[in-house]
């Protein structure tokens, strides 16, 4: 046949939306920002320390491992940059370098990569890594404590240790509009919830996190408090102070919606995020942890699998019932 | 291309093209000296072969490449056949091609089959024998074989796949000839039931009494056969059946007009309309001889093809890429599309990350995150069984919003042709004892 003219053969469809991991993982660490720039600016320097050195160690690890697994290195994609920034931003400012280090290893490694990298993980990696510091390092969690130094000109509080050892009492100090704004202490990038709001509302918008999971996490939430709330005003707070304290909005929009360890189907996802809210405010109400956040989505990253299985049938598949 | 919108909160949409081809007729080309005609059966050294290279051949001439032979041509010119070689196709299929050079060679002591005395009276059994090759590849092997069980013959005045407007081209500007076509299939078949698929912009609708009209109206995949299936007729196809197992028969729009237009000119045709988009996207239609390789019409055209570039064949969500210009303008072949080598997205060996993507926009339910991990891992039963491997409508909108960029509907053709494989080899290893 005539001139051998060298054409690129692929399989169908030669069509792409555009999109890749890179991309959603890029725009995943822009809606962060805001929340980010507000606590380096807070907590200044030592901030901005664990959050480069988060991401840094993240990437560093992730490429040791592919080094030692010899796969093809994936730091390209952007996942372990996210991880790190993650984790960074949910740890106070004063966390020891060390912490970082092993946070970011746990994430990373234990986490993620020993399940075979990115979208194998059952477990949200940052939560897991959190999990387990929270567990073995309490007192680096601890705002008050870790903060101790620091002067600011609002009520230095953190909201849900306070709710916790002192009860509803404790909120005359907070209001959910200084809370919003960033009147808090917390970890770096929790304290500002508008911040949060925004970054969040733009994945949405843009397609990037499971919209459905968010707004069922911040309704089970929500509704939880509100009746705990309505029960005993004196020891529960509103669901206001719940919404825009500690890991609250990270969570709903970063944390919850990780694509591996949470459902694709429509009502999956829907009961996932319910469970979600109300497991956090059960926690931090009746547990004894103020912040109830990292335990709640590890266990409904558990039942992940369990839920997904309810899926509307096949085309052609007929209900056949045992 | 089609990408992905700013605000992505939505599925993405592949809104069919509902623009007229404005009556234009379509360009027409050369006759070409030399034709390359694609047959789907292999070389084979043990059967006892009827054309060898030399052999002259006379135009509308009906070639078959070996005795018993089920497939055959039509040879559109008069001429030699120059080379018979393999050509390779999917899944490791292996056609073959000749290759017949024009000459005005007369031959002496004709013996071979001639069409054009065959089609004195219209019957399935001619139809069979001798329109298979007719432009838009009329199925008329499944008609004849299963005619009883086919209940509605769909003619399909739109176009599955994207990028196409051929068959819109002959319901909209041809529409007399479509309906005394429609009229000899239906003494051809006696099939009871004839539906039409018409785009919803066609707005002279009536004329077709007695038919159903099934307006297409939204998006891809809302023209492929078992979209039509199930939104149209209503009629569940099973995992593992097709179309034709529930008696419904797809035939375009442009293979009734050339099987009217063969009974009553006596002779085939062979000029099939193709539409052809450039690398900037504009889009022409052309009337080019079956036969015709590609690098002709290009040329014919001014398309430039230049090294890495990809020529794709009937759609850019169902085709397939050719690897060689000499490629021929089939009977089936309704569009060309060429990419540039800038234009072309790759594919990835990342894993499936669970985004979601495809569930959201699958027309089929199929848990195709499940799935991929299943035929990612060779488990072609598990696959079928308990992930609705059978149940996929082969749209491939699945691959095209891929966050991971894995080829799914590739993974997805595969455990279907492994199916298919192991169910024949367990078929023989039964008849052998």
């Amino acid at each position: 046949m005539a001139k051998r003219l060298k054409l690129i053969v692929s399989h169908a469809p030669f069509w792409h939306d555009g999109g890749s991991i890179s991309k959603m993982n890029l725009n995943m660490i822009l809606a962060l920002m805001p929340a980010a720039i507000f606590g380096i600016v807070r907590f200044g320097v030592p901030a901005l320390g664990v959050v480069a050195l988060g991401i840094s160690s993240a990437m560093l690890f992730e490429f040791l491992f592919n080094l030692v697994s010899r796969k093809p290195v994936t730091t390209g994609d952007f996942d372990a940059a996210l991880i790190g920034l993650l984790f960074a931003m949910m740890v106070p400012a004063p966390t020891p370098w060390w912490v970082v280090v092993i946070g970011t290893f746990l994430a990373v490694v234990i986490g993620k990569q020993i399940y075979g990298g990115i979208g194998g993980n059952p477990f949200n990696p940052v939560v897991l890594s959190m999990a387990i510091l929270m567990v073995s390092w309490p007192v680096f969690f601890d705002a008050d404590a870790a903060l101790v130094n620091y002067r600011f000109d609002f009520k230095a509080l953190a909201p849900l240790p306070a709710l916790k050892h002192q009860g509803a009492g404790a909120l005359y100090h907070f209001n959910a509009g200084d809370l919003i704004m960033g009147d808090q202490i917390g970890s770096i990038g929790s304290i500002f919830p508008l911040g949060l709001l925004i970054g969040g509302i733009y994945l949405i918008v843009r397609g990037y996190i499971k919209w459905e999971v968010t707004v069922s996490f911040i309704a089970g939430l929500v509704a939880t408090a509100f009746f705990f709330n309505l029960a005993n005003p004196d020891s529960f707070a509103g669901p206001m102070i719940h919404l825009f304290s500690g890991y609250t909005l990270l969570a709903a929009f970063f944390l919850v919606t990780e694509n591996s360890s949470s459902p694709v189907n429509f009502v999956p996802m829907l009961i996932y995020g319910a469970l979600g809210g109300f497991l956090v405010i059960l926690i931090r109400n009746v547990g004894v942890y103020p912040d109830g956040t990292i335990f709640a989505i590890l266990l409904i990253n558990l039942l992940n699998p369990l839920i997904d299985t309810i899926r509307p049938k096949a085309l052609g598949r007929r209900v056949n019932n045992a | 291309m089609i990408k992905r919108s700013f605000l992505g909160v939505k599925k993405p949409v592949l809104k069919y093209d509902f623009v007229e081809s404005e009556g234009k007729e379509p360009e027409q080309l050369p006759r070409p000296s030399s034709v390359v005609l694609l047959l789907d059966e292999p070389l084979d050294s043990t059967r006892i072969n009827l054309v060898k290279t030399g052999d002259q051949v006379r135009e509308n001439e009906k070639i078959y490449l070996y005795k018993n032979s089920r497939e055959y041509v039509i040879s559109p010119i008069q001429g030699e056949i120059t080379s018979i070689e393999s050509y390779p196709g999917e899944f490791g299929d292996i056609g073959t091609y000749l290759v017949v050079e024009k000459s005005d060679h007369e031959r002496s002591g004709d013996t071979k089959t001639d069409v054009v005395e065959s089609l004195a009276g219209p019957s399935l059994d001619t139809a069979e024998k001798y329109l298979k090759t007719l432009p838009g590849a009329p199925p008329f092997d499944v008609l004849a074989e299963k005619g009883s069980d086919i209940h509605t013959i769909v003619i399909t005045g739109f176009d599955p796949d994207l990028m196409a407007t051929t068959r819109r081209y002959f319901l909209s500007n041809l529409k007399e000839e479509l309906k005394e076509g429609i009229r000899v299939l239906k003494d051809l078949t006696h099939v009871p039931k004839v539906a039409v698929t018409v785009p919803e912009t066609v707005e002279d609708r009536p004329g077709f009494e007695g038919m159903q009209l099934m307006i297409i109206s939204g998006a891809y995949p809302e023209a492929l056969p078992l979209m039509i299936m199930k939104n149209h007729l209503n009629i569940t196809v099973p995992p593992g059946k097709s179309c034709v197992d529930m008696g419904v028969c797809f035939i375009s729009a442009e293979a009734v007009i050339a099987m009217a237009r063969a009974f009553r000119d006596k002779t085939p045709s062979f000029e099939k309309v193709v539409t052809v988009t450039g690398k900037d996207g504009s889009r022409k239609t052309i009337k080019a001889m079956i036969g015709t390789r590609i690098s002709e019409v290009f040329k014919a055209l001014n398309i430039n093809i230049n090294e890495n570039d990809r020529v794709i064949i009937n759609g850019p969500m169902q085709g397939f890429a050719t690897f060689t210009l000499s490629h021929p303008v089939q009977p089936s072949m309704d569009s060309i599309i060429v990419q540039d080598v800038d234009d072309i997205q790759h594919i990835s060996d990342y894993p499936c990350i669970n985004c979601g993507n495809c569930i959201k926009i699958c027309p089929a339910n199929i848990p195709v995150n499940l799935l991929v991990r299943r035929l990612e891992a060779n488990m072609f039963e598990d696959a079928a069984e308990k992930f609705d491997l059978q149940s996929c409508i082969e749209c491939g909108l699945c691959s095209y919003v891929c966050t991971a960029r894995i080829p799914l509907f590739q993974y997805i053709r595969l455990g279907k042709h492994e199916l298919l494989q192991m169910k024949a080899e367990a078929e023989t290893e039964e008849r052998n004892g």
